[in-house]
C-alpha cells in the first residue's frame, strides 16, 4: 500500500553520488562513473559535485595522467553511515527520505 | 454525554484509590522508564529531521516528546498525591491529573497518526481524517479516542511492515500493538488491579520495542 515518492529528493541524489564514489573503494572515481552511478544529467552532476566539495564530503585527487578523480573524505563516510541509520529509522515508521 | 463522562471519570478515580501504594511505586518506575525511552526516540527522530528536513520526522519527534511529557506529568502527579502525601489527594485533583494525562497522550497519538500515514493518503485524506472524528462524535472520552487512533496507527504500521518486510518495521508495529493492548486492557479489565498492571507492563514493552528498533537501526 505504501508508495514511494515520485521524485528523488536532493538529499537522496547527494547520497547516491556519495555511494557511487564509495563503491570505488578508495581509488577515486571520475565524473562519468558518478554520472551513471547516480543517474544524473551532466549539469546537475557538476552542480552537486561543487556542493559536496563545499561541504567537505568529498575531495579531489589528481592522477599521474592528469585526470581528476573524487574520493570520499572521513566526513563523507561518516555522513553516509549516519544516513543509513536515518533511513532505517524513517522507513521503520513508513517515512520516505 | 456529560453523565457518561462523569461516570467514567469517577470510575477512574475509584480505580486509582483501590490500588496499593507498592504497586503505584512500581508503576511510577515503569512510567518513568517509558518516559525516558520516549525522550530518546524523540531525539533520534529530531536528528533524522535535521538531516533530511522531512516534516513527518518532525511530527514523529514531537509526538514522542509529547508522549514523554504525559508520562512524566503522571509520574509527578501520582508521586505527589499517592506517595508523598499518602492520602490520595482530592477527587477533583486526581480527575484533573487523569484527564490531562489522557488528553496529552491522545495528542501524541494524533501526531503519530499524521507522521505514519501512508503516502497514498494524500488523495484519500478527507474520508480518512473524518474517520478519526468518529469516536469524538460518538464518545468523547479520551481513552476511547486514544484506542481508536492507536488501532489506525497499528494498521498503518502493519501495512508498512507488509510492504517493507524489514525487522525495523516489525519492531515499530509490535511497539504500537503493545500500546494498543495496554489501552484495551485498561478499558476492558474486569479487575482494576490486574488491568492497571497489564496496562503499565504493555506500555513499557511498547516503548522498549521502539528503543530496540533505534538501537538495531543504529548499528552500522
Amino acid at each position: 500500500m505504501r508508495s514511494k515518492k515520485a521524485y528523488r529528493s536532493k538529499l537522496r541524489i547527494l547520497v547516491d553520488m556519495l555511494r557511487a564514489i564509495q563503491n570505488a573503494e578508495g581509488e577515486g572515481v571520475g565524473p562519468t562513473k558518478i554520472l551513471y552511478g547516480a543517474n544524473l544529467s551532466y549539469d546537475r552532476l557538476m552542480q552537486y559535485i561543487d556542493e559536496l566539495l563545499e561541504k567537505g564530503l568529498i575531495s579531489v585527487k589528481k592522477n599521474k595522467d592528469g585526470s581528476q578523480v573524487y574520493i570520499l573524505t572521513d566526513k563523507g563516510r561518516e555522513f553516509l553511515r549516519e544516513f543509513i541509520k536515518v533511513e532505517r529509522f524513517s522507513r521503520a515508521f513508513g517515512i520516505e527520505v | 454525554m456529560k453523565l457518561y463522562c462523569e461516570r467514567s471519570s469517577t470510575k477512574r478515580v475509584d480505580r486509582m484509590q483501590d490500588i496499593p501504594i507498592s504497586l503505584i511505586r512500581l508503576d511510577l518506575l515503569f512510567e518513568s522508564v517509558a518516559g525516558l525511552i520516549s525522550l530518546l526516540v524523540s531525539r533520534r527522530a529530531s536528528i533524522a529531521y535535521r538531516i533530511t528536513h522531512e516534516y513527518r520526522l518532525s511530527d514523529l519527534s514531537t509526538g514522542f516528546l509529547v508522549l514523554s511529557a504525559s508520562m512524566f506529568c503522571r509520574v509527578i502527579g501520582t508521586l505527589y498525591f499517592f506517595v508523598i502525601l499518602n492520602n490520595g489527594g482530592s477527587e477533583r485533583v486526581i480527575l484533573i491529573v487523569s484527564i490531562m494525562y489522557s488528553a496529552i497522550k491522545t495528542m501524541a497519538y494524533l501526531l503519530f497518526l499524521v507522521a505514519t500515514r501512508p503516502y497514498l493518503m494524500h488523495r484519500a485524506s478527507a474520508p480518512a481524517i473524518a474517520l478519526v472524528a468518529l469516536p469524538i462524535l460518538l464518545d468523547p472520552v479520551f481513552d476511547i479516542i486514544s484506542t481508536f487512533i492507536l488501532v489506525i496507527i497499528t494498521l498503518q504500521t502493519l501495512l508498512n511492515l507488509a510492504s517493507s518486510r524489514s525487522e525495523y518495521s516489525l519492531y515499530v508495529f509490535l511497539g504500537f500493538l503493545s500500546l494498543l493492548i495496554s489501552h484495551l486492557s485498561q478499558l476492558f479489565a474486569t479487575m482494576p488491579l490486574r488491568g492497571y498492571f497489564i496496562t503499565q507492563v504493555f506500555q513499557l514493552i511498547g516503548v522498549m520495542l521502539f528503543l530496540l528498533m533505534v538501537y538495531r537501526a543504529g548499528r552500522v
